[in-house]
């Protein structure tokens, strides 16, 4: 009995026990228009459905429930784990007063929460974390962290020893954009510079992809390279600018808690899951890099070489082709390649060595790229020189540029070859005759003067941006299309198969006027008859004479009018009968026999 | 009276000439002084009193760039271009004032290419193209008009036609290939600002430096876009700082 009464207490005793609740924010803090999740669990038999009172500005938004029961030795046990989401748009400190429940009939009260709700654009950090473990400024902190929340550009000079370039010099750059590592990007443009001095140039079209860590994230960076230059020299930021569209996962959502059973009812699980449940922010953002600032350098003007045409960058002679006999005044081809990096577009052909014993003509030059972004690669020329003086002497290429790593001017010269010149020296004022080779350029270094005499006034606008020019195209187009049209009906006139058709249709038309003017039977019937051979004659490409009825019959069926008029014209002429009245029936099978000459017949 | 109302023109022309050749002797006279300044000043007003002349165009070049206004001596040079393609001296000093304004061409054609397009100019490709095709056209109609045998033996037709047509051809295509020189304009000053948006205090874009050729577009009040070849550099600058080479399309200047 003793035992039977134990068993009640005790039993009594542990539902007693059971019947709590509890009340958990996951977090302190959450931005304004983001959510913390509160969970309210409930143990015990019998428990009310919670009621969460009203706070002005709180919105609380319920997210289900779950239902746990255990049994362990015999013991039940009971819980409700209630989820909701509370936020606000409205930043500021809230108070979550108690939340009544009744379990068992007995009301329990849960302790009041606090929320503070952050301005927009503020970082939460993330649970069990300091909120500002630093020390610093939250506000500036918070703000440096949005803006690069979605990513952000760098860009360095790919030399990293240098913080200056030279006006013409394409300084290599390395521009990188680091996305989050779980983000998504599409990109809106291409990079861009933020304005100042700079300009882009051969940014490389297959950016490189990589995953780096910065700051103890993770990132994706994807690396372009490029060149950049300045025309003007001064300090200037060196800033660019990417516009992308970029998602990224919003760590300030709250994330379920799972603990539903089932085989990854686990907390190894949790992260996992959470990750894919956590909801994209995507944002359409412009990647800035900081303005950093280069210092442009003009090129110096000391020590610059005559022959320096704007090269910067460093060069050397990779190979070069002189032949080894000339003749004075007849030119030859001279080929030469220099590799480096630099500026290639700016690259002339190299001199010819010694100045005044040769003539060069303009040629060409043709650039093979080393590198995607076309910094470093070989440009070869291909130019004509003349040799002016006559003997034998040491011929070498000479080419000058900008070194701007060493920052100063740097004269290359090729190995010389000794070539053998025939024929006498040519005078300076004697222009060299160059056959099949282009107007050479102006040698003269120093400005030439003025013109003394006025030429008659002129316009500068070319005839074709002026309508006259327009008119005198149509005229010139009329006029072709009327000597085109006038050509035509000439040729068509003069056409013998047209004339010769012309005279047939003619003869036929007077004959069947002579018919239906005849007075007596024999006129009649031969001013027909002639009119039909005629008509025939030019459908089967006969002469009228050769039509004869045989032949009408060999072609024609016999019950057509053609050869019914052809037998009633031959029988009146074979029977020499006296001339008598037209009957009106004969008239009326010339006029049949002439309309049955269809297309068909022929 | 018609004699004399002849005499009278005659006299008023040559009269006119006389006023003109003595302004030009002046301003060369002043150019010889070491004035350039002035020089430029006379040039100018010539030129706006008497239209556009090769000569003067040049020797304001020289003036300008005596006075290291590359500039306005590039801007001046390439005018000069326009009317005189294949003149040495002017095509020497353009290249010696590009040197200086270390604004190069950076000519992405053939040199040789390059040369045959420019060894006329764009007013003399257009004669050519436009002859050529009222020559066509008039051979056409007296071939309308006229037997060939009564005319010109049949070959004679049929190659003059041919040469016509080629000179068509050329000319065309030449024109087409140069036909981004209809709006180009050279940066006046050295201080020249491309801005986002056409007004005084728009963020800057970039300067792309005396002398420096550009693509002009649409026209806004003061302002004009352009694009600089070579680079991604485009948007609007002002008036006074561009000049086209083509009058019509720019600042006037």
């Amino acid at each position: 009995m003793a035992a039977f009464w134990m068993a009640i207490l005790i039993c009594l005793t542990s539902r007693l026990a059971a019947a709590e609740v509890d009340v958990q924010l996951d977090r302190d803090s959450v931005p304004a228009g983001n959510g913390a999740q509160l969970t309210l669990t409930i143990s015990g038999d019998n428990a009310g459905q919670p009621e969460i009172p009203e706070v002005e500005n709180l919105i609380v938004q319920p997210r289900g429930q779950s239902k746990q029961v255990q049994m362990m030795n015999g013991h039940t046990s009971v819980s409700v784990t209630y989820t909701y989401i509370v936020g606000s748009n409205t930043p500021g400190d809230y108070q979550i007063p108690a939340i009544e429940v009744v379990v068992d009939g007995k009301k329990i009260s849960t302790r009041p929460l606090k929320l503070k709700v952050l301005g927009q654009g503020a970082a939460q950090p993330p649970p069990g974390i300091p909120a500002n473990p630093a020390g610093t400024s939250p506000a500036a902190e918070n703000t440096e962290d949005a803006s690069k929340r979605f990513g952000f550009l760098t860009v360095e000079l790919a030399a990293n020893d240098r913080k200056h370039v030279y006006v013409g010099e394409i300084a290599p750059v390395r521009i990188q954009a680091w996305l989050p590592a779980d983000s998504r990007a599409g990109l809106r443009s291409g990079i861009q510079p933020e304005g100042k001095a700079f300009t882009l140039h051969n940014v490389s079209s297959h950016p490189q992809q990589s995953q780096e860590m910065k700051d103890g994230k993770r990132y994706t960076v994807i690396t372009w390279f490029g060149g950049m230059s300045a025309t003007k020299a001064g300090k200037y930021p060196a800033s660019l600018s990417l516009d992308a569209t970029v998602a990224v996962r919003d760590s300030s959502a709250p994330k379920p808690r799972r603990r539903m059973g089932g085989p990854f009812d686990d907390p190894f699980f949790d992260s996992v899951f959470d990750q894919l449940d956590t909801p994209m922010i995507q944002k359409d953002v412009t990647l800035k890099s900081d303005d950093q600032e280069i210092e442009v350098r003009p090129l110096p003007t000391e020590g610059r070489p005559a022959g320096f045409t704007g090269a910067v960058g460093d060069f050397k002679f990779d190979s070069e082709e002189i032949p080894n006999t000339w003749k004075t005044g007849e030119p030859q081809q001279i080929t030469a390649r220099l590799s480096g990096s630099g500026n290639f577009a700016l690259m002339n052909a190299p001199d010819l060595t010694p100045a005044d014993a040769w003539k060069t003509y303009p040629g060409k030059g043709e650039f093979t790229a080393g590198d995607e972004a076309s910094f470093s690669g070989s440009k070869s020329f291909q130019f004509s020189a003349v040799p002016r003086k006559g003997g034998a002497r040491e011929a070498a290429l000479a080419f000058s540029y900008f070194d701007p790593a060493a920052g100063a001017y740097r004269t290359l010269t090729s190995q010389g070859r000794e070539i053998q010149v025939a024929g006498e020296d040519i005078p300076e004022d004697k222009p060299a005759a160059a056959p099949a080779v282009i107007e050479p350029e102006n040698p003269r270094v120093g400005l030439i003067g003025q013109h003394l005499k006025a030429a008659p006034a002129a316009t500068l606008v070319p005839l074709v941006s002026r309508p006259a020019f327009m008119y005198l195209i149509e005229i010139s187009a009329g006029l072709c299309g009327l000597g085109i049209i006038l050509a035509w009906l000439r040729v068509r006139r003069e056409d013998p198969k047209r004339r010769a058709l012309a005279a047939l249709e003619k003869a036929t038309r007077e004959a069947l006027e002579a018919a239906n003017a005849a007075k007596d039977v024999p006129g009649f019937f031969a001013a027909a008859r002639l009119a039909m051979q005629q008509r025939l004659g030019a459908l089967w490409n006969q002469p009228a004479q050769a039509i004869t009825l045989a032949e009408i019959q060999s072609r024609i069926p016999d019950d057509s009018p053609v050869t019914r008029f052809f037998h009633e014209a031959d029988r009146h002429e074979y029977s020499r009968l006296a001339s008598g009245e037209i009957l009106p029936q004969w008239r009326a099978l010339l006029a049949e026999a002439l309309a049955s000459l269809t297309p068909s017949t022929r | 009276m018609n004699r004399i109302f002849a005499i009278c023109l005659f006299c008023l022309l040559c009269g006119l000439a006389a006023v003109r050749a003595s302004a030009f002797d002046n301003a060369n006279e002043k150019f010889k002084s070491g004035d350039f300044a002035g020089a430029a000043t006379a040039y100018e007003k010539i030129l706006t009193a008497d239209g556009p002349d090769a000569a003067v165009y040049y020797n304001l070049g020289n003036s300008y760039q005596q006075l290291k206004q590359y500039g306005p001596a590039i801007l001046a040079y390439e005018r000069a271009r326009l009317l005189t393609p294949r003149d040495p001296d002017l095509l020497a000093n353009l290249d010696l004032a590009r040197k200086a304004a270390a604004a190069f061409e950076d000519n992405a054609r053939d040199p040789r290419l390059e040369a045959a397009l420019n060894f006329l100019s764009r007013n003399e490709w257009s004669w050519l193209v436009a002859g050529a095709a009222l020559f066509l056209g008039s051979l056409a109609l007296l071939r309308g008009v006229v037997r060939p045998a009564q005319f010109w033996p049949r070959r004679c037709v049929l190659v003059c036609s041919g040469l016509a047509g080629l000179a068509i051809a050329v000319g065309a295509t030449a024109l087409y290939l140069r036909r981004a020189e209809a709006d180009r304009g050279i940066v006046l000053t050295d201080n020249a600002t491309v801005r986002l948006s056409p007004f005084e205090n728009a963020e800057a874009l970039g300067t792309p430096g005396s002398g420096h050729s550009v693509h002009l577009g649409a026209k806004n009040g003061d302002f004009h876009y352009l694009e600089v070849p070579g680079s991604n550099l485009h948007g609007w600058m002002s008036n006074k700082d561009v000049g086209a080479i083509t009058p019509g399309h720019g600042t006037g200047r």
